[in-house]
């Protein structure tokens, strides 16, 4: 099973390995959920604070889908 | 500090001692105060009742950054009712600079005469006779007025839509590069600016008149403090140099809250074309500029260069609003389209957000159709040529919608809404409801709380929570826009540490006690004086409402309507 993931604005830059602009391509367990993803694609939890599975919000528990494309958020302020 | 106060009728100009009551006051407060103060609530926007007043924050001139905000007020001729609208760049600084605390436009010319108010010095201001500027773009104003008066001056200053007084135009202030790319955009302002017959305003750069502060050891602490913690924040010390507000692209469209087509549907298939990544990404290749510093005091630089494939400027700062209104929300996901309108917009002057959903109605009746940039281009080129479509688009989403008969018309008290569906951030649709602004996201911006912690710590599609986050939201934002501090410099007042270097500095300046009940009845008062006048020209609570497309057409993909209920959104401020 896998999934792709993609990091927006400057998280990137946390990924501890070379992030290609089309995103990585993650193996997962059945049931993961979105908290644990990010755990497994190791960047630090404090910085993403918005998560979509295939274009709708998710909450921390939510589990993934096979083949979901998942979007990964930081902070937003302002307007 | 003194007051200007200019009179339009007579061609004289008069400086002030700022009465008591109104020293430690600024921005926000100074304007809507001496609006519901001095101008008759039922009087017309256009007429010679209404005052145009110029106001710098309250911190606007001080040590502390991101300070150089400049609230414009009146009452709207889109709205019919109190206006404030923000714009940054270099005006609110020197004005500061200058020891001005406000500066009040009154009365209106005979005859449809023409002038500049150039203010030399601290001591000189004075009326110049300026009838064969009317008509003319705001870049070619600029580098006219730059030409002829110096390049050390702020220039803030209306384009046509604004001499043709339409509903729609905005009043546009120089930047640090000169370019008269800052916009108060919201609520028609330039058309009571063009009523009066005031094309610009000139203000020397070269002030140095000290901020009046009581303690200023104190304040400079506070304000140093202030700005590590800005630097230091993720959002605006790292993203908002990157990506500029348009890093908002991906994630609202993600929650189904971008309005698209002329919110049809909260998510637009383009937007990997749009988004902040993608813009930042095709500036850089291109030899544009991100991280470019638009406005005095600040130490984010959320500006940025739009340039061609040549390399050629096409405008500044390409932001979130904007990618929305003249993209997503006309359908249109070409990239250079959407900067060309973002140009046309600053160089006719007129509001953006209020100009892209204009458009959005016209397609959406059926005049053209969604995503034709060609046709969004022409149509706001025709506003600059006066013709009767293009008064029509420079009037504004509801002058569209009565014209084609059309009834999807996404406006709360005639001003359109921003880019966040109210319906699937349903916080957002108690601030455009009951704000006495019409739909103005900047007066409680409540996205955070709807969508982070992975998720939001309210349900973004329901109605519980909403009132509380909104109302509280508006009070604060009504004491930032006092003080003067950047939306996005907010960062620094996001802790219990933050929000006390505030109330540490608002103390220092003024030589009195300031706390947390001290800012929130600031807020409290702003809000209170808006919708007073606001009552006093005829709004009841049937005015906080959204157009019923929201309460009845389910947005796509999570087909919800709005279900904030009269009742809740009537108990917003219940004070």
């Amino acid at each position: 099973m896998h999934v792709r993931v993609r990091l927006f604005g400057t998280l990137p830059q946390f990924y501890p390995g070379n992030y290609p602009s089309s995103g990585l391509e993650v193996e997962i367990w059945q049931d993961i959920s979105v908290a644990e993803l990010v755990d497994l694609v190791q960047v630090p939890q404090e910085h993403v604070a918005i998560v979509s599975i295939n274009g709708r919000i998710a909450k921390a528990n939510d589990a993934i889908p096979k083949n979901a494309e998942v979007k990964f958020f930081q902070s937003l302020s302002g307007g | 500090m003194k007051f200007l106060r200019v009179n339009m009728t007579t061609q004289t100009v008069q400086w002030e001692d700022v009465p008591r009551e109104y020293t430690t006051l600024g921005g926000r407060a100074l304007t809507s105060i001496m609006v519901n103060s001095e101008v008759p609530a039922s009087t017309d926007p256009l007429g010679h009742e209404n005052k145009l007043i110029f106001a710098p924050g309250y911190f606007s001139g001080t040590s502390l950054v991101n300070t150089g905000r400049l609230s414009v007020g009146a009452k709207s001729p889109l709205t019919g009712g109190i206006k404030e609208s923000n714009v940054g760049g270099t005006i609110a600084f020197s004005l500061a600079k200058l020891g001005i605390k406000a500066i009040i436009v009154e009365g209106k010319t005979a005859d449809n005469k023409y002038f500049l108010l150039n203010i030399e010095d601290e001591n000189t201001a004075s009326l110049i006779s300026a009838d064969s500027l009317k008509g003319m773009r705001t870049y070619a104003l600029t580098q006219q007025l730059h030409t002829e008066f110096g390049e050390k001056k702020s220039i803030t200053c209306i384009g046509p839509a604004g001499d043709f007084q339409l509903l729609s135009s905005s009043i546009q202030s120089t930047d640090l590069d000169g370019r008269p790319c800052r916009a108060a955009g919201r609520g028609g302002l330039g058309a009571v600016m063009g009523s009066k017959g005031l094309k610009a305003i000139i203000v020397d750069l070269k002030g140095k008149i000290p901020a009046e502060i009581a303690d200023s050891d104190r304040f400079k602490k506070a304000s140093r403090d202030y700005a590590k913690a800005v630097k230091a924040d993720e959002f605006s010390g790292q993203i908002l140099p990157e990506f500029g507000t348009a890093v908002l692209v991906e994630p609202i469209n993600a929650a189904g809250a971008f309005p698209t087509n002329n919110a049809r549907m909260g998510q637009f298939k383009g937007v990997d074309k749009i988004s902040g990544e993608t813009i930042a990404k095709v500036i850089k290749e291109r030899g544009g500029k991100t991280k470019h510093k638009g406005c005095s005091q600040c130490i984010i630089d959320c500006s940025n260069e739009f340039v061609t494939e040549d390399g050629t400027y096409v405008t500044s700062s390409l932001e979130y609003e904007t990618i929305w209104s003249m993209g997503g929300m006309i359908g249109n996901d070409n990239l250079d389209a959407i900067a060309r309108l973002d140009f046309l917009c600053d160089d006719i002057g007129l509001d953006t957000m209020n100009t892209g959903a204009a458009l959005a109605v016209a397609f959406d009746a059926g005049y053209r159709e969604f995503g034709d940039s060609e046709a969004a281009i022409h149509l706001v080129e025709e506003v600059a040529a006066g013709t009767e479509m293009g008064k029509l688009i420079g009037n504004g989403p509801d002058a569209v919608g009565r014209h084609f008969k059309h009834d999807r018309v996404p406006t709360v008290k005639g001003q359109a809404i921003a880019a966040y569906d109210p319906r699937a951030i349903q916080g957002m649709a108690v601030t455009y409801a009951t704000s006495a602004m019409g739909a103005d996201h900047t007066a409680g911006w409540v996205v955070d709380q709807n969508l982070e912690a992975f998720g939001g710590t309210v349900e973004a599609r329901g109605s519980e929570g909403q009132v509380e986050i909104s109302r509280n939201t508006q009070i604060h934002m009504a004491a930032v826009d006092t003080a003067g501090i950047c939306d996005f410099a907010q960062t620094g007042l996001a802790t219990e540490e933050g929000i006390n270097n505030v109330f540490t500095m608002m103390s220092a300046k003024s030589g009195q006690p300031f706390g947390q009940a001290d800012w929130t009845e600031l807020g409290r008062r702003v809000i209170k004086t808006e919708r007073e006048f606001n009552r006093n020209a005829g709004f009841t609570n049937k005015d906080d409402r959204l157009p019923a497309m929201f309460y009845n057409e389910p947005l796509p993909p999570y087909n919800v309507v709005v279900k904030v209920s009269d009742e809740e959104m009537d108990s917003t401020f219940d004070f």
